[in-house]
């Protein structure tokens, strides 16, 4: 406990008195108990991120702007595919609601040639339920029948019991267990009859392939009427085409895939992107979608536009301006958070030629198990490698099967929420919202003259203004906020802080650990030898006594000093005690102080002698 | 000779102290230092002495390494962020409402008559481009002066090689026959309106900006003609002919008690004509608010009078309104939103404030004193934004480079504002400026962000307002107490209703502070000294004084080894000389 150099060690041979050295062995101990405490609690913080913000103000990459319309494809050139879906629709609508169409729409009305429907609209009919008695009238028909097999509720809470006369829904079953079956109910005919539809027409639009439907859809002209980017005019090479299975023809605003990414060096209105877009509300499906307008949604070129998720929509008839606020952020990925850079760490295939993110790996995710469990691909996402999508025709099961696994994916018990995680580092723009009333009454009247200019002679019709939309998207300002997460803690910083715990409780120091290490080490060695050495010697001195019948009880005494049981088993600074053990050893006279400490050896004398005389004193 | 003395002295002095050679220094030094290593150096034996001193070499060098990494952290000066969420009593922000419309048109009427013609005409001949003018006939002759100044072009792309440019006005009738035909026969849309733009009036330094829609084409060249126009009239006039506070702003409420117009500061806007501001604190205190919700915050019921709207400047009709802070200038075009007449519109505000700290941890400006360009807008008496001083650069490179002042932005003394009649090239050297990426950049680089970022997040939603049942003496009353009639004089179009309140978390601010201060430096420092030698800053004195010491004992041992050179000479000289008196 001399050589080293812990403070409190040394104190625990220089102090004098029992009571005394028993506090600062008590408080050495505690010291080495706070010291390991306070680095576990270091050790254990060392993960931990401290978040920065770092706004500048520069010029700033323009983000790319998906444009849809709601509606998704021309209904007039849609006749060919949906005519007998939409009579089989107005026959049910007239057959229960009595709704018949009016005679002003005439374009609606489709010829009533062959009654009989296909298969599949007599596979999954439209039904209303008296009661939950299992019977059911078949809406298209008008037949009562009978429900057979078990009966699936889509949500059970959500539907009222209460007044069940009144309820709507549809019954799926397992073509090849035809006792299975799901049944789904609605409270409001509206949304069976749309959820329906949408069946339906899912599987007609799985059959087209993929360039008729482009053709289907609105072409760049069609829904662009102007364009104004950064003070200069644009047109539709500006606009990269994307096929959304639900909307249609979209129209990319500055996609970056010709390799340039347009940037705005001006905030404000006038400098960033300004459009008018043609909404042709005569055309819309009836059935599909019952609301008017368009749909935006501003992403990073990497990104891909889930336009059905988190798209804005745009009113018809008014000046829509949305100004954006740009934020990027970036998380540390593991070990400090469990998040992914790339997406190449999880184990779902990205079926989206994009960047990763959450939302394409929990659509992906959702296919693949689709493919593995129904054999076909849902229409809403893109196609896995060799698979293709359902249809009635090839999957005559895939809708029950569908509806099922989406219920499993919604609770979570597909997993894929467990696997997906969500990406490092991404790219916000905050939108501000705000319609304005356009054209003005004023200017009404010459603005539709010049946009039907605009537009050409292709159509004879003056334009409504119940048709178009303006949109403009623009920086409210050139500000980008970055908020970044950086690690707190750096190796040097944790040895600064390892330093500073010890030096604090200990005045200790590597050195001194390292000592302590030499000095167990070296210990341990040598009491085993000293303990054989005492056996020995023991032996010897039994002999000795059986000898002479006279036990040195000095010898005793001073052992009882030596072999203080506390400094050899106890918390490390007490092995230190311990270095004076081997000392015995060298010399084989057990008191002979170290030579180089004459002060030193005085105290030491002391002090050994002290509690010695206490015990004798006791005993 | 004094400082011979003194070394002698100090020779002296050191040969009574602690050691005379290196190595009996060293010696001393290793067994008395306070740090761990240098100690069991002399103290264990041969083969530990080795290793041990390896040991406190490897120390000392990390020791050294880190410290150079801690410096390096220092020195890149980094922040840590702080936020802190949730409701306190704040200043409610300064809130501007502007209509969407400069000048009621019939008080502009006068001005810009000759130009509403030429445009009608202009039209006319664009969209239905059959022969026969017979309304041109009746009509009084254009102002065609005013239409060369600054013409619209049709550019036919039939032959995509060589365009041909049709003035709308000069083209006889033949070509416009051609045309037509042509229209008529490919039924495709092959024309394009552009304006021309030339340096000089008949120059043939001339520039056409295309557009592809004729709608951008016509409001463009409207605004620039328009601009000409009303750049000549004085501030007053100016102020006369847009909307006034009183007819304006017909209902003003704040938390529960009642204000008026006259509680709003007029300022003159160039896009918007008369913008009203309440609560913008000049004069008075500016308002607090300590309650979330409706309720406590602002109501307003404004009156746009979409009737009396220029039909050709502004095809958006609306209030523009935008919240910002006290004292600062609106610039609307980039911040303000869009309130939609007929409809009530709340405004729930967040309060995003960013506090930054300045040099060295992040470039931005406290006051906008450091920045390099002359901030036009403090004749408003307004503090710097980034937006004004982008401005502010534009003006100045405008007023540098064309001459005269746009009418957008705000004079220097002793500058004009451009108009046709001065400056004949003007509309040409503004439209090259603005489209220039090397001024933008200049002006980019040369601006700098505000350390304190206020930002108001708004969370909008609207309804139909007044509701039919109420519309009636809604539209009534407020008639009676603008016009003192008992007529309506209000409709549907122009009636707008307002909220603006503090939503329930009505702060949200990220505040910077150091990462490392010199305190973290200096108990990072110790730490690595303390974790790898025990060391302390007494230690580094002691080493200093040993390097004193060693210093000393070269000194004298230098001093001492002259000596007996110069004694062996004089010796070699002398030989019989007597001996020294060492």
């Amino acid at each position: 406990c001399l050589t080293p150099t812990p403070h409190g060690c040394r104190r625990i041979v220089v102090s004098r008195g029992r009571l005394r050295r028993f506090i600062w062995i008590l408080l050495t101990l505690s010291a080495v108990g706070l010291i390991l405490w306070q680095c576990a609690e270091l050790l254990m913080n060392y993960y931990s991120a401290s978040v920065s913000v770092t706004v500048q103000f520069q010029k700033l990459p323009f983000p790319a702007v998906t444009i849809c319309n709601i509606n998704p494809y021309k209904y007039s050139s849609m006749k060919d595919y949906l005519s007998e879906l939409d009579k089989e629709t107005k026959k049910a609508l007239e057959t229960f609601y009595g709704f018949s169409e009016g005679k002003s729409k005439v374009r609606r009305s489709v010829d009533e040639g062959n009654g009989t429907g296909s298969d599949f609209f007599k596979q999954i009919p439209l039904l209303k339920f008296e009661d939950f008695s299992k019977t059911a009238t078949d809406l298209r028909s008008g037949k009562k029948r009978k429900i057979e097999g078990s009966v699936f509720h889509k949500d059970s809470s959500i539907v009222n019991s209460g007044d069940s006369n009144d309820i709507i829904g549809f019954q799926l079953c397992d073509a090849n267990n035809s006792s299975e079956c799901a049944l789904y109910t609605f409270s409001s005919g509206v949304n069976a009859i749309q959820e329906w539809y949408k069946l339906h027409y899912m599987n007609i639009m799985a059959q087209i392939p993929l360039e008729t439907k482009e053709k289907l859809s609105y072409s760049a002209d069609d829904l662009l009427l102007t364009c104004f980017f950064d003070g200069l005019s644009c047109d539709k090479r500006h606009f990269t085409r994307f096929h959304h299975p639900l909307h249609g023809n979209c129209y990319t605003f500055n996609s970056g895939e010709n390799g340039t990414i347009l940037s705005t060096s001006t905030g404000g209105s006038e400098y960033g992107l300004q459009v008018v877009l043609y909404i042709d509300e005569a055309d819309y499906n009836p059935f599909l979608v019952t609301s008017t307008g368009a749909k935006i949604i501003v992403h990073d070129q990497d990104e891909y536009p889930f336009i059905e998720d988190i798209g804005t929509e745009i009113e018809t008839a008014a000046a829509t301006s949305i100004g954006m606020h740009f934020t990027r952020s970036r998380k540390l990925s593991k070990p400090y958070s469990d998040c992914t850079e790339t997406g190449a760490d999880i184990p779902v295939e990205n079926l989206y030629n994009k960047s990763y993110s959450l939302q394409i790996c929990l659509h992906s995710c959702f296919q693949k198990a689709m493919v593995d469990s129904c054999g076909c691909a849902q229409y809403a996402q893109p196609l896995p490698a060799g698979a293709e999508y359902c249809n009635y025709k090839k999957n005559p099961n895939w809708m029950y099967c569908y509806y099922r696994l989406h219920e499993k994916f919604v609770k979570e018990q597909l997993g894929c929420q467990q696997i997906c995680k969500d990406a490092c580092s991404f790219k916000e723009w905050a939108l501000t919202t705000s319609i304005a009333q356009w054209p003005s009454t004023v200017s009404e009247d010459w603005m539709l003259r010049v946009l039907s200019w605009d537009k050409g002679q292709k159509i004879n019709k003056k334009l409504n203004k119940t048709d178009l939309a303006n949109l403009m998207v623009f920086y409210k300002d050139l500000n980008e906020r970055f908020i970044s997460e950086n690690p707190a803690n750096t190796l040097v910083i944790l040895l600064s802080n390892f330093g500073g715990q010890l030096g604090l409780w200990m005045s200790c120091s590597v050195v001194c650990v390292i000592e302590i290490v030499e000095v167990f080490f070296i210990d341990s060695l040598s009491i085993v030898m000293r303990r054989q050495w005492q056996k020995a010697k023991k032996w010897w001195n039994d002999r000795k006594r059986d000898r002479s019948g006279k036990p040195p009880q000095a010898g005793d005494l001073e052992r009882h000093g030596h072999d203080n049981p506390v400094c050899i088993d106890e918390d490390l600074p007490t092995f230190n005690t311990a270095l004076r053990l081997p000392l015995p050893q060298d010399n084989p006279l057990p008191r002979t102080p170290p030579p180089n400490y004459s002060t030193l050896r005085l105290e030491t004398a002391f002090t050994e002698q002290l509690p010695d005389t206490l015990e004798v004193g006791q005993h | 000779m004094n400082l011979k003395k003194y070394f002698i002295r100090a020779l002296h002095r050191l040969q009574k102290g602690p050691g005379y050679t290196y190595k009996e220094l060293l010696v001393w030094y290793c067994d008395n230092t306070n740090t761990h290593g240098p100690k069991r150096i002399i103290k264990e034996g041969p083969k530990k002495k080795l290793i041990w001193f390896f040991l406190t070499l490897l120390f000392a060098s990390l020791v050294f390494w880190q410290w150079g990494i801690l410096i390096n952290t220092y020195l890149s000066y980094n922040v840590t962020s702080s936020l802190s969420i949730g409701f306190k009593t704040m200043k409610f922000p300064a809130v501007t409402v502007c209509n969407a419309n400069p000048f009621k048109y019939s008080e502009v009427k006068h001005l810009l008559k000759e130009l509403d013609r030429l445009i009608e005409a202009a039209l006319e001949r664009i969209l239905q481009p059959t022969p026969g003018n017979s309304s041109e006939n009746t009509s009084p002759p254009l102002d065609l002066e005013l239409w060369h100044q600054i013409p619209l072009v049709l550019i036919d792309e039939h032959d995509k090689d060589n365009p041909i440019i049709l003035d709308i006005f000069e083209s006889n009738q033949t070509t416009v026959g051609n045309e037509t035909a042509m229209d008529n026969q490919t039924k495709e849309k092959k024309y394009k309106l552009a304006v021309k733009l030339c340096s000089h009036q008949g120059s043939d330094n001339c520039t056409y900006r295309n557009f592809t829609s004729a709608a951008q084409a016509v409001t463009e060249w409207y605004i620039l003609q328009s601009t000409s126009i009303l750049s000549k009239v004085p501030l007053q006039e100016r102020i006369r002919m847009g909307y006034q506070a009183e007819d304006m702003i017909l209902a003003c409420l704040y938390g529960a008690e009642p204000c008026n117009y006259k509680n709003f500061t007029q300022i003159y806007h160039p896009d918007h004509g008369n913008c009203y501001i309440f609560n913008w604190g000049m004069e008075e205190e500016a308002l607090n608010s300590s309650n979330p919700g409706a309720e406590f915050g602002l109501k307003l019921i404004l009156d746009i009078s979409q009737q009396d709207y220029i039909p050709y400047l502004s095809s958006a009709a609306g209030a523009r309104l935008m919240l910002h802070q006290q004292k600062s200038f609106p610039f609307l075009k980039d911040q303000g939103i869009y309130a939609m007449a007929g409809t009530e519109t709340s405004i729930g505000v967040l309060v995003d404030e960013l506090e930054r700290m300045g040099s060295p941890y992040s470039d931005c400006t406290m006051n906008g004193s450091d920045v390099p360009v002359k901030n036009l807008y403090s004749q408003y008496n307004t503090s710097y934004s980034i937006q004004a001083c982008l401005r502010s650069c534009f003006q100045n490179h405008m007023i540098e480079i064309c001459g005269c002042g746009h009418y957008m932005f705000p004079l220097p003394e002793g500058v004009n504002y451009c108009n046709n009649e001065d400056d004949p090239g003007w509309a040409y050297c503004y439209s090259s400026l603005r489209s220039s990426i090397r001024h933008r950049q200049i002006c980019i680089d040369s601006c700098k962000e505000t350390c304190n970022d206020t930002q108001y997040k708004m969370t909008i939603s609207m309804a139909d307002w007044p509701s039919e049942a109420s519309e009636d003496w809604i539209f009534h009353i407020l008639s009676y107490e603008r016009d003192m009639s008992t007529n309506v004089t209000l409709d549907r179009n122009g009636i707008i209703k307002l909220n603006i309140y503090f939503q329930e978390y009505n702060y949200r601010t990220i505040s910077e502070s150091a990462a490392t201060t010199i305190v973290w430096l200096l108990s990072s420092l110790g730490g690595q000294f303390g974790f790898w030698m025990g060391g302390s800053v007494l230690c580094l004195i002691e080493f200093g004084e040993i390097i004193i010491d060693s210093l000393w004992i070269t000194i004298i041992n230098v001093i001492g080894w002259c000596k007996g050179l110069k004694q062996k000479r004089a010796q070699a000289r002398y030989p019989d000389a007597p001996p020294t008196a060492s």
